[in-house]
């Protein structure tokens, strides 16, 4: 009985080097059985100011650097806004294939804040036909920004504000994507009983291919609760610019009429418009570091 | 299943935080803020120091001004005083002026009313 399978295997030897040949074909003809994953469907985790469906894949860390100069419009004296800068630092990290955490800190009322974003669907062909991919990003900020009036109590529940995006994007082909991001935006504390806590807002970003290193990018969130009571009037933010690939950097130049470069601050706060010439010129630099050296990187 | 219990686990964390939402707002939670507006009672040493000491000092004070704050200390009376339209200008955030705080954000309606109030009746460094 022992035998048997020995001479199962015996028997079976041939067959898998000619197998093997077969495979080889097979991966030539492009197997429709297998699952093809689109890659790359924007270059970086942000399309200019929001998210991406992007994520880091595991043990990659995303080192970001962005700034929002002032005003184009604040004149020659102040450089067209550039003699004023807001900072906004991040580390971002892939610890699984379907998970991102990230932290930051910015200068824009002082703000830390901490981030997931979670992949729910992957765009794909083949074996598995789906025309979408779907990212959760949920993120927490905390203001650090010291109250006009030192005397009140500064409750620390007060500091904190919710993000949750839901991110979907689809490639329709090499040059051009597209991405519809329905947010739901939540302050604890705003300034008038007007104001509301909960923010609901619906972004539209894309991006198209110019060469192989350049995109043309441009993002748009409609805010949609009625502006018309707010205490501070606000904006909704349209933001146009270029993302520039150079080895292992993803340069994103472009033009924003919002100051913040978290969700809270530029759906809900911008109080620029492109009208009256209230731009910002931003930057995004991003260097990705492979913390895990032993495996090759995944694209995802 | 390693997945699964990561899965919830990020969940649960994120649900109480939600769980931790507040509704507040600055008029409810601090009523003070409507009812000490002191619009008759203005004056430069109490009212409008006390409100460029809470709002511009960390950027135009004397010492960090010609670092910070474009060289426009807001210290002295006369300073004060020489630069007053375009403090106006600046915190109401009107056209070409320079918003201001940079930070983001707006200065409390009161400070702005009392800053127009001191200057309307004609800046006095009382």
């Amino acid at each position: 009985m022992k035998r048997l399978p020995l001479a199962i295997l015996f028997f079976l030897v041939p067959s898998w080097i000619f197998a093997q040949d077969d495979l080889m074909n097979l991966l030539d003809q492009n197997d429709p059985k297998e699952i093809n994953f689109t890659t790359a469907t924007f270059k970086s985790t942000r399309i200019l100011n929001g998210h991406s469906i992007e994520k880091m894949a595991p043990g990659q860390l995303d080192f970001r650097i962005s700034h929002r100069f002032g005003r184009i419009n604040s004149g020659a004296y102040n450089f067209y806004g550039l003699d004023q800068s807001n900072v906004h630092f991040s580390l971002e990290y892939g610890i699984l294939k379907w998970l991102m955490v990230g932290i930051g800190r910015g200068t824009y009322e002082k703000t830390f804040d901490g981030s997931a974003k979670f992949t729910v669907l992957r765009q794909s062909t083949g074996a598995r036909i789906m025309p979408i991919s779907l990212s959760i990003f949920s993120s927490v900020a905390l203001k650090t920004l010291k109250p006009n009036d030192p005397t009140i109590t500064n409750y620390f529940s007060s500091r904190l504000s919710y993000v949750g995006q839901a991110l979907i994007a689809r490639k329709i082909n090499q040059s051009f994507s597209i991405q519809i991001s329905p947010t739901y935006v939540h302050r604890n504390l705003v300034a008038t009983e007007l104001d509301p806590n909960d923010l609901l807002s619906i972004g539209a970003g894309g991006r198209m291919k110019l060469s192989k290193r350049v995109s043309l990018n441009a993002e748009y969130y409609y805010l949609a609760n009625p502006k018309t009571y707010l205490s501070q009037k606000v904006y909704n933010p349209l933001s146009v610019g270029f993302d520039i690939e150079t080895g292992g950097h993803v340069f994103q130049l472009f033009f924003t009429n919002s100051l913040a470069m978290i969700e809270k601050g530029f759906i809900g706060e911008t109080t620029g418009t492109w009208t009256k010439a209230d731009i910002h010129f931003g930057f995004n630099i991003s260097r990705v570091f492979n913390l895990k050296k032993h495996k090759k990187p995944e694209i995802l | 299943m390693k997945r699964i219990i990561i899965f919830l686990g990020t969940i649960t964390l994120a649900l109480t935080m939600f769980v931790s939402c507040y509704y507040d707002n600055e008029e409810a939670l601090y009523p003070s803020f409507n009812t000490t507006c002191d619009t008759t009672n203005v004056t430069f040493s109490v009212t409008i120091v006390s409100v460029l000491n809470n709002n511009c000092y960390s950027c135009h004070s004397n010492a960090t001004a010609t670092s910070t704050g474009s060289n426009i200390p807001l210290e002295n009376y006369a300073d004060v005083v020489t630069m007053s339209a375009r403090i106006i200008g600046s915190v109401k955030h009107i056209g070409s002026f320079s918003p201001m705080p940079k930070n983001g954000g707006k200065l409390k309606a009161c400070s702005i009313n009392q800053l127009d109030i001191w200057i309307r009746n004609g800046m006095l460094n009382n």
